[in-house]
């Protein structure tokens, strides 16, 4: 290894490390122990599909309906508000200044591609994550995991793959569903504010500007949010013995965790756009 | 012919759940027959908990071989898959509540095991239950949820739970504590009905391990007797051996009470 520029004062850069290194050493393990934990969910998934269904699929279609019906109303209401906010505005504006042939470009590119997933993950992970995180945490304090596994009961199988494919169902269709709100909702404003546009003309400028690859990836973007939100949850929760005391911490570790999670995918995203 | 060992431990040491430097028991070799009533006594936090969830697989011990039904133990915890099957041969009951599931109705934490193992439906679950539900008393108690129920009654419920996939072997970790009269009575006739074989129970004598802090109530109803002490693991035997070994270390404390 080369050695360190003379300008460098070594013993402030050896205090610097010594700061840094504990958190950078947490983090390396934190991304391991979570990579492990994906493919051993993966791995139960694959082994168990359709296995123990009359326990399974239930529990799966209360976790779509925890974290995707129950959260219809707010997801519309922030649908009418974004449609109001962003559309109903953006439309207005591009109109004045002569620039309506843009606006479906406009409306696809921050809104659907960007702004529809990362609210969708977001709602979910406020509003169904953390009680979930609180939930699975006290419940590995309280020992109710090791019940489980003493009665041959699987914790992955039983625990998290329904979470994690209730967490994935739902982001994706809380996400068109926000999509087609917020859409609606912003024409209508921008209706009664005096747009010349026809909806045909609208909805029209809107799939114009989508192209093939919008509906794989939103497909695929949506869905990565909803599986990383729901492993993260899972993870934090369950993959570590927790005192009573340390689940309000997991908590919010989990919701930082989660938004830096969506943020790289969605960079990831991008790249693949900018690439395909 | 002796029986086959269910239990064999060689050389097992368990660590302190808390301070993984610090062993809670050390050195237990043991073997448990078909069909035996063991009783491990010991005082509270020696280590008699620790060793149940080590048998059932899910605490790993620090050092030693544990077999269940001549099947090794891994050690690594996340050979979980492999453990199903002898889990399901299996019956624990944690102490103080018997970690119900708080979510789930006492019908749903009775049923759980049936219908995860062998896909069944609740009702199907509780059809095939009502045997055992009648026999531990829970009729009326089967749309109640588990905070609703007293310490005792959710230990009964845990009882059923641990029980309902017919295990051959049964492990009892210190459910005669804080019991009223009542209940212990229950609990007394539970264990001969268990050691001897009842119909509600499967038919066949179970393989029954009990810890205790207490040894009163199961000095007439055990066949052999262990101690938890001071990290130390004794094998005391039957009933007179306890009664021999009245007078050493570990068996004056737990006798101590009642002499």
């Amino acid at each position: 290894m080369a050695p360190l520029p003379s300008t460098f004062n070594r013993a402030e850069v050896r205090k610097l490390g010594l700061r840094f290194a504990p958190s950078l050493i947490e983090t390396i393990e934190t991304v391991t122990h979570l990579a492990a934990f994906t493919l051993i969910t993966l791995a139960t998934g694959w082994t168990r599909f359709g296995q123990n269904s009359r326990v399974i699929r239930p529990r799966t279609l209360h976790e779509i309906h925890r974290s995707g019906v129950q959260l219809l109303p707010i997801v519309g209401f922030l649908g009418i508000a974004l449609g109001v906010v962003f559309v109903g505005q953006t439309l207005a504006l591009m109109q004045q200044v002569g620039a309506s042939g843009f606006s479906g470009t406009l409306i696809v590119t921050v809104f659907i591609r960007e702004l529809a997933p990362l609210t969708a993950g977001l709602v979910v992970l406020a509003r169904v994550g953390t009680a979930t995180v609180i939930e699975l945490g006290t419940a590995r304090a309280l020992g109710e995991v090791e019940a489980l596994e003493a009665l041959g009961v699987d914790p992955i199988h039983y625990l998290v793959l329904p979470r994690v494919v209730g967490f994935t169902t739902s982001v994706l269709c809380l996400s068109l569903y926000l999509i087609l709100l917020t859409l609606t909702s912003g024409y209508a404003f921008a209706f009664t504010r005096g747009l010349k546009t026809s909806p045909a003309e609208f909805f029209g400028s809107i799939a114009l500007a989508l192209n093939w690859l919008d509906f794989p990836m939103l497909l695929a973007k949506t869905t990565s949010f909803g599986a990383a939100i729901g492993l993260i949850i899972c993870y934090h929760g369950l993959a570590r013995p927790l005192a009573l005391d340390e689940v309000s911490q997991a908590t919010t570790r989990t919701v930082g965790h989660c938004v830096i999670a969506c943020l790289l995918l969605d960079a990831l995203f991008i790249a693949l756009y900018l690439f395909l | 012919m002796s029986a086959l060992p269910i239990i064999t431990l060689d050389g097992v040491r368990i660590l302190h759940p808390h301070n993984p430097k610090s062993s809670l028991l050390n050195d237990v070799s043991w073997q448990v027959e078909a069909g035996s009533f063991w009783v491990v006594a010991g005082l509270q936090g020696s280590g008699k908990s620790a060793l149940l969830e080590t048998i059932a697989g899910i605490r790993p011990q620090a050092s030693g071989s544990v077999q269940l039904f001549g099947e090794t133990i891994p050690i690594r915890s996340d050979d979980a898959l492999a453990l199903t099957e002898i889990r399901r041969r299996t019956g624990l009951l944690f102490k103080g509540n018997g970690r119900l599931f708080p979510a789930l109705s006492v019908l749903e934490n009775l049923a759980l095991p049936r219908c995860y193992h062998r896909n069944e439906t609740l009702s199907e679950a509780a059809s095939d239950l009502a045997p055992l539900i009648n026999y531990l008393e829970l009729d009326g108690l089967l749309e109640q949820i588990p905070s609703h129920l007293g310490s005792s009654w959710s230990r009964r419920v845990a009882l059923g739970r641990a029980l309902a996939q017919q295990p051959e072997l049964i492990l009892l970790d210190n459910p005669l504590s804080g019991l009223d009269t009542t209940q212990m009575r229950w609990w007394r006739q539970f264990l001969r009905d268990a050691s001897q074989g009842h119909p509600a129970l499967g038919g066949s004598p179970l393989t029954l391990v009990i810890t205790t802090d207490e040894l009163t109530p199961l000095l007439p109803l055990g066949h052999q007797f262990a101690l938890t002490h001071g990290g130390r693991w004794t094998v005391l035997g039957n009933r007179a051996a306890v009664h021999t070994a009245r007078g050493q270390e570990g068996v004056r404390e737990i006798l101590g009470e009642i002499h």
